[in-house]
């Protein structure tokens, strides 16, 4: 009979102890599995929203966001000068201008309607081109019509209104990002190579392109200068999707404002620089010339919560792990007492300390093994549980500190970072075989010192003090 | 060929020392069967672990084939025990939950002898011992105490040692088994050049051995031998 076989009889030589031992050893194995894949989850999540949204700042000139409200537009030389800010690792510029239909146009002046209501203090120049809004007005784009435009009538004569059709969104980037700092998800053709160069080249929505008949290599036309569609892309949104990207200089061309920007999007080069660098952002160009805000504010709370989850269970893992380790020790001690004159037998006919450890180590072993395939069980149908509930009570407390932040990002997307609940709620906790396998490592480690120390610290002493004790 | 040499094992009981072994000294050739009789609590079993080395001696030493036991690391104690030494212990000392073969095999097993090897030994062993075929692959718990006993004496001539220590190897057994025993542990003396020496309140049995020692009150004396009378013995 070798040492594993002797040991796993052992592991069975009292099959009521041994399921009890098994059925408390699954709860606190399982327990700390639950924990590691709830914090490797959380910690997924952490680094995906960390990558994706967690640095950026907007800068929009003081008073003003995208075609509302006043003030001075912001200048390519504020960007050089946000580039200088400690912590920034990038300043990309945009400009945008709204392209109405020339023919929109022509038949408004036509039938007396005068001109696009104004855009605050942006652009006011209506620029032309060949292309059709991919959203009808409908309902609120006619209600917002009426409130901003200047409808005036010449003449007696009274001739039938044409349908008020949508402006577009023509933005011009320094970067292949949107207006959000993500970068652009095209889903056909190519970037536009260097948007710092004026070019003939654009990308259109998915929607707009669709709805002009558009594909990668057709042109349309801007202020009767001839573009080409490089590319397409999804923003995700109707609205989104009803525009263009082009190089920044381009836009600037178009607008006849070569170096006005209407916002700039910094990028911070960590999550930990963000406040500071907003601050000096701030103080560099001055707050009556910029407005700097952050947008991921509301995702930094959610981000923050996330974090303490994700340290409570770790921490709660490694507390369960010293829980099923301590657990060991115990029953290993209990063990190695009831067996002391059989270790003292097997020092005295020859046994080495080793052989000795050794069986006992097996023996744990395998009682952790069938705990480790419980608790595994276990695991699996209570990570989720447990990270949800560890994350619901989180995000409770994130929404609360949603509540005094500041309002959605500018341009009507319908707040991105709003959501940040339902970020955190969509971390899903699966119990992945290297994260299980991670945890059984761990506790098979702990369970060879749980076991090895006591069985030792027995063999160590002479045989004939156990026998004669007995 | 064992030379014991001024052994003195001391235990303490309060404030008072009790000697169970005092300034013992003597030797025995190789292939010597020897028995020590005495009364309970004088001190045979003492002498026996020192022997056997279970335990250290408070002074005084052991020398076997010119090795010096109280000289020697744990680790060595461990080989010596393997290699030299064969135990028969008064409450047998076997593994309960283990059968009787796989009992006898353990000490194989420590001294690395394969499987098969050691399992057609173990039977043979069984088989010397008179243990029946059938009680082979039978637990421990479920054999007799003069089935235990047996299995105990097979064990204990697992690895052939040279010195056997054995401890009433036949207090639980009748007396037909018991002269069976006698008699292979003298087989074991005279044709295999094994050293025994048997702890016993059997007259019998000690009357059957080359030299007879008396323990009392932790000192020993030699009686004179039926076989042979070697002295050479003090303290």
């Amino acid at each position: 009979m070798s040492v594993l076989a002797r040991s796993v009889g052992n592991a069975f030589r009292n099959k009521v102890r041994t399921a009890a031992v098994v059925a408390v050893l699954a709860v606190a194995i399982g327990l700390a599995l639950a924990m590691l894949v709830a914090n490797q989850a959380v910690t997924g999540k952490v680094a995906e929203l960390n990558a994706s949204v967690g640095t950026v700042l907007t800068v929009n000139p003081a008073g003003g966001q995208g075609f509302e409200g006043g003030g001075e537009p912001l200048t390519s030389a504020q960007a050089a000068t946000a580039a200088a800010v400690p912590n920034v690792s990038s300043v990309v510029g945009t400009k945008a201008l709204r392209l109405r239909n020339a023919a929109q146009i022509a038949a408004e002046a036509a039938s007396g309607r005068t001109g696009q209501g104004g855009p605050g203090g942006q652009s006011a120049t209506s620029v032309t081109t060949s292309l059709t809004a991919a959203v009808d007005a409908g309902t609120l784009g006619n209600r917002n019509q009426a409130s901003t435009g200047t409808s005036g009538t010449s003449g007696s004569t009274t001739a039938a209104a044409p349908a008020f059709s949508l402006p577009i969104t023509a933005t011009g980037i320094g970067a292949g990002v949107d207006s959000t700092g993500k970068a652009l998800q095209l889903t056909q053709g190519t970037g536009l190579g260097n948007y710092t160069a004026a070019s003939t080249g654009a990308l259109l929505g998915t929607t707009l392109a669709t709805k002009n008949g558009l594909s990668v290599g057709s042109t349309f036309t801007i202020q009767d200068k001839t573009f080409t569609v490089q590319g397409l892309f999804d923003a995700g949104t109707a609205f989104g999707n009803n525009a263009l990207y082009v190089t920044l200089p381009t836009a600037q061309t178009l607008a006849a404002l070569p170096d006005e920007l209407s916002t700039m999007i910094v990028t911070v080069n960590s999550m930990e620089n963000v406040d500071a660098a907003k601050t000096a952002l701030q103080a560099a160009l001055g707050s009556g010339k910029a407005d700097v805000t952050q947008g991921q504010r509301n995702l930094a709370t959610a981000v923050s919560s996330l974090d303490s989850v994700k340290n409570i269970s770790f921490i709660a893992f490694v507390a369960a792990l010293g829980t099923a380790g301590l657990i060991i020790l115990l029953i290993m001690v209990m063990l190695v007492r009831e067996r002391r004159r059989e270790i003292g037998v097997l020092k005295a006919i020859g046994a080495p300390n080793r052989t000795i450890g050794l069986q006992f180590v097996l023996e744990a072993l395998v009682l952790v093994a069938l705990g480790s395939v419980v608790g595994a069980a276990v695991a699996s149908l209570a990570s989720g549980g447990i990270a949800s509930a560890l994350i619901s009570s989180s995000s409770t407390t994130a929404a609360a500190g949603q509540r005094g932040g500041p309002g959605g990002f500018p341009g009507g997307q319908g707040g991105p970072f709003g959501g940040a609940s339902q970020l955190l709620t969509s971390v899903t906790a699966s119990a992945s075989p290297g994260v299980i396998a991670a945890g059984i490592a761990a506790v098979f480690g702990v369970a060879i010192i749980g076991a090895l120390v006591p069985a030792l610290l027995t063999a160590r002493i002479r045989p004939i003090e156990v026998l004669r004790g007995e | 060929m064992i030379e014991v040499k001024n052994l003195v094992r001391t235990f303490k009981s309060g404030d008072r020392s009790i000697k169970p072994v005092n300034d013992v000294s003597f030797e025995l050739e190789q292939g010597t069967l020897a028995s020590i009789v005495g009364k309970s609590g004088s001190g045979k079993s003492t002498l026996l672990s020192l022997l056997g080395a279970l335990d250290k001696p408070t002074s005084g030493d052991v020398v076997v084939n010119g090795v010096s036991l109280a000289s020697m690391p744990d680790g060595k104690l461990t080989n010596y025990r393997r290699r030299d030494i064969g135990f028969v212990f008064q409450q047998f000392n076997l593994i309960p939950n283990l059968s009787a073969v796989d009992n006898v095999m353990l000490p194989m097993e420590f001294a690395g002898m394969r499987k098969a090897a050691r399992a057609e030994r173990a039977r043979q062993l069984l088989e010397q011992v008179q243990l029946d075929p059938d009680k082979h692959v039978r637990r421990i718990n479920r054999l007799s105490g003069g089935e235990q006993q047996r299995v105990a004496i097979a064990r204990a001539l697992a690895n052939e040692p040279k010195l056997i220590l054995a401890d009433e190897p036949t207090g639980n057994l009748d007396e037909q088994t018991g002269e069976h025993i006698i008699e292979l542990l003298s087989t074991l003396s005279r044709d295999h050049n094994t050293t025994i020496l048997v702890v016993t309140h059997d007259r019998a049995l000690a009357n059957k051995t080359d030299r007879r020692f008396r323990l009392q009150q932790g000192r020993l004396t030699e009686e004179p031998a039926r076989n042979r009378a070697t002295a050479a013995v003090t303290g």
